[in-house]
């Protein structure tokens, strides 16, 4: 799964350990979420899109191997 | 993220406090066989199993009292609860990606455990193999200690270099 988070953290002009402490999670789980070596709880993922104040589906996009 | 079967960041530091120390006090008296008769006591016993003896003087009994050294039972309970405080302690931000760690750790902890105790059913014998099981009563937690705290530090360390 591809995400956009860091896209979306430049455009608000947020830090990761500002992101982390408005998501309520540690500052590496947003950085592994960057990296994409994690991916995120459904509570998570809408917070997130909460807090940037956009729809989940404009942060996360399913890719191919998704579906594998 | 709510978790209700770990317990309060705060208690972790105090849990290695106790874990280092019984645990080298522990493996110096185990080889050492050192048992100070000051420790010694009777004991309330079950399922007794008289050993060594011809089947007409074994009393076996199924309640009774027992000379024992109560040190090695001090021991091991105080190694067992301790690993267990810092184990299951919560980290300072535990959140659902360190739960996510915690059960992969937790996992290889029982297969590496596992591992290691199939290889010893196989090739370790009599009393070396009493000594394998003695260990493995507390490796398993070890092992999930050492695997998990090493992966929240090599986290910590590429989480620093980001940003």
């Amino acid at each position: 799964m591809q995400n956009s988070i860091k896209v979306e953290r430049a455009k608000k002009n947020i830090t990761q350990a500002g992101l982390a402490k408005l998501a309520k999670v540690s500052r590496q789980t947003i950085n592994a979420m960057e990296l994409g070596k994690y991916v995120p709880s459904t509570v998570l993922a809408l917070r997130l899109a909460k807090i940037f104040e956009v729809d989940v589906s404009e942060i996360f996009t399913l890719e191919d191997s998704d579906w594998e | 993220m709510k978790s209700n079967y770990l317990f309060p960041h705060k208690y972790k530091k105090f849990g290695w406090m106790v874990l280092v120390p019984t645990l080298v006090v522990g493996l110096i008296t185990f080889f050492n066989e050192y048992e100070p008769s000051f420790l010694n006591f009777n004991m309330p016993a079950i399922f007794m199993e008289s050993v060594g003896f011809p089947p007409d003087q074994a009393n076996d009994r199924l309640f009774g009292m027992v000379k024992n050294n109560i040190l090695n039972e001090i021991i091991g309970v105080t190694l067992i609860i301790s690993s267990l405080i810092v184990a299951f302690s919560k980290e300072k931000s535990e959140d659902e990606y360190i739960a996510n760690i915690r059960l992969e750790s937790l996992v290889w902890a029982v297969y590496v455990n596992y591992g290691i105790l199939l290889l010893s059913f196989m090739f370790v014998y009599d009393f070396a193999f009493f000594r394998v099981m003695v260990f493995n009563m507390f490796t398993l937690l070890f092992f999930f200690i050492i695997r998990f705290n090493w992966q929240i530090s090599t986290l910590q360390k590429s989480a620093s270099y980001a940003e």
